[in-house]
């Protein structure tokens, strides 16, 4: 489901449809990028990789704007790095329409995020061939660190009250534009609330939607929906105006990007390089990592906890033959087939151990590949040197749900699953 | 002696026409190539294709994904939390 080639190929198709009669804008509510350091304290160079494909991808691939959430900052702070930001700039022009209207820079020595973004379009229904200026600004929540408990300061960054920012900015926008989008990564309620108190605002496009949620709701005259984790379905929000040239009405849907959406050869080719240029990089990282042998790394078998499948079926051969005919059994297959074996954001689910003394690639520790018995039952490498009582005991369905979460697998039935794994 | 003096001159009068026509043909073609391109180029080729779609759209199974046009005049497509990948994992 989702992904850049499948989101392309839906767009086109919906312009085509309408014989390209309908302006069309695309936006990223955050969380663009990954700001995955392990244990590092700077982004590693396949995250790096990663991300520099992403700006280049949007841009390529027009996107409109998108917001700069807290989890963006590590890789924005190295965008926005005023030495050498002309040249990087001329290379990812996108730079230029992350926004955010309530994140500022710590230090002099990276240059402020635009706060909005403003796009004119043309209409040619509702009131045709009047021009609309289309206002796109950003705000971001704090990073969350605890209940009710936020880190205002993240990644040389200061993440100001994004109401109090909306105040000031939103404002000085409407004298600009005709039409106000808001992208708002925030819980529900803080982008309703965005909504209801900010009459500037026509849309709101929140984050973290976790099922779906496919009507837009209405505060004032703005409309709020909110987009699907991952992009695993698109969402597309209707805009109909009167012959005023004044928004009427706005409906949202939540589009599935799945295997029925034919993918775009052309935004295809863009993944696929990414693909490699990431696979070259994860790869130089993990034999990097194989010859220093760092401590924390435990990439050989023996430093590891885990004893790994084979071991286990020495004793519980009817398990390990159940397991055999499992899904869990074929994990890696999955990803393989999609050339995502080597991407640490799905490898996690799909192997065991992994950052925790398994799994850490394919080159250093295949035989800790697969959803083996240890992801669920825990390390069992002492258990299997002096087998006793007390080890293994598996919190269901707590235990499924670390990897079996709504956004990955929403269709999860615990009992439905079970059965096909009973043991 | 005066007809071969007015020869010359016809010469250089059919000479310098056709720089004048090669002038402004080239200050034609520029033009044409700047209206079409712009004047700076950003350095990044449009890797993108054009808007056109190599598949059927009206397959049954496109159609249903891309609903009733019932009017609208504005679209605005939104995603969020890709988290550094272009593709999911399945």
């Amino acid at each position: 489901m989702g992904g850049l080639a499948r989101r392309v190929s839906y767009i086109k198709a919906f312009k085509n449809r309408s014989n390209t009669e309908v302006p069309t804008l695309l936006v990223d509510a955050g969380n663009l990028f990954s700001d995955d350091r392990f244990n590092a304290t700077q982004l590693p160079a396949e995250v790096m990789t990663k991300n520099k494909w992403v700006v280049k991808g949007y841009g390529d691939f027009h996107h409109d704007a998108a917001n700069i959430s807290y989890l963006d900052l590590p890789y924005v702070g190295e965008l926005l790095k005023k030495d050498g930001l002309d040249q990087r700039l001329d290379e990812y022009p996108f730079i230029n329409r992350l926004v955010s209207a309530n994140i500022h820079p710590l230090d002099d020595q990276h240059r402020e995020p635009l706060p909005y973004v403003i796009r004119e379009v043309t209409l040619k229904r509702g009131a045709p061939g009047q021009k609309v200026r289309v206002g796109i600004v950003g705000f971001s929540e704090a990073k969350p660190v605890g209940p009710n408990s936020f880190e205002t300061s993240y990644a040389g960054f200061r993440i100001d009250d994004p109401f109090e920012a909306a105040k000031r900015v939103l404002p000085e926008l409407k004298q600009k534009t005709d039409f106000i989008i808001a992208l708002a990564y925030m819980d529900v309620g803080s982008a309703q609330r965005l909504a209801s108190d900010n009459s500037e605002i026509d849309t709101v496009i929140g984050a973290r939607q976790l099922s779906n949620m496919d009507d837009a709701q209405h505060f004032n005259r703005a409309a709020v929906a909110f987009a699907y984790n991952q992009t695993k379905y698109l969402g597309e929000m209707r805009v109909y105006f009167k012959g005023d040239g004044k928004p009427e009405n706005q409906i949202s849907r939540l589009i599935a990007l799945d295997s029925n959406i034919p993918d775009d050869p052309f935004a295809l080719e863009t993944v696929t390089t990414a693909h490699s240029e990431f696979t070259n990089a994860q790869n130089a990282s993990a034999q990097t990592a194989a010859i220093a042998h760092k401590p924390d790394a435990l990439l050989s078998a023996s430093d590891s906890p885990f004893a790994g499948v084979e071991t286990c079926a020495g004793c519980h051969e009817k398990e390990y033959q159940i397991w055999t005919q499992s899904r869990h059994a074929h994990a890696m297959a999955t990803l393989e087939r999609k050339s995502q074996q080597f991407d640490n954001e799905c490898v996690r689910c799909h192997v065991v151990g992994f950052q925790r003394g398994g799994f850490q690639s394919q080159l250093t520790t295949p035989q800790f590949a697969n959803v083996q018995c240890e992801e669920c039952h825990g390390p069992g490498k002492q258990h299997a040197s002096n087998p006793s009582k007390g080890y293994g005991a598996v919190a269901t369905p707590g235990a499924c749900i670390q990897c079996h979460k709504q956004p990955n697998d929403p269709d999860f039935v615990f009992a439905v699953y079970w059965p096909k794994i009973q043991h | 002696m005066r007809g071969e003096l007015r020869e010359k001159l016809i010469n250089l009068e059919v000479a310098l026409r056709r720089k004048i026509s090669l002038v402004v043909i080239v200050t034609f073609i520029a033009a044409l190539a700047v209206v079409n391109n712009g004047c700076s180029h950003s350095g990044n080729p449009d890797v993108s294709g054009d808007d056109s779609v190599s598949f059927d759209v009206n397959d049954p199974k496109i159609k249903e994904r891309l609903g009733e046009d019932d009017g609208y005049a504005l679209a605005i497509m939104y995603g969020a939390d890709i988290h550094g990948s272009l593709e999911t994992c399945g």
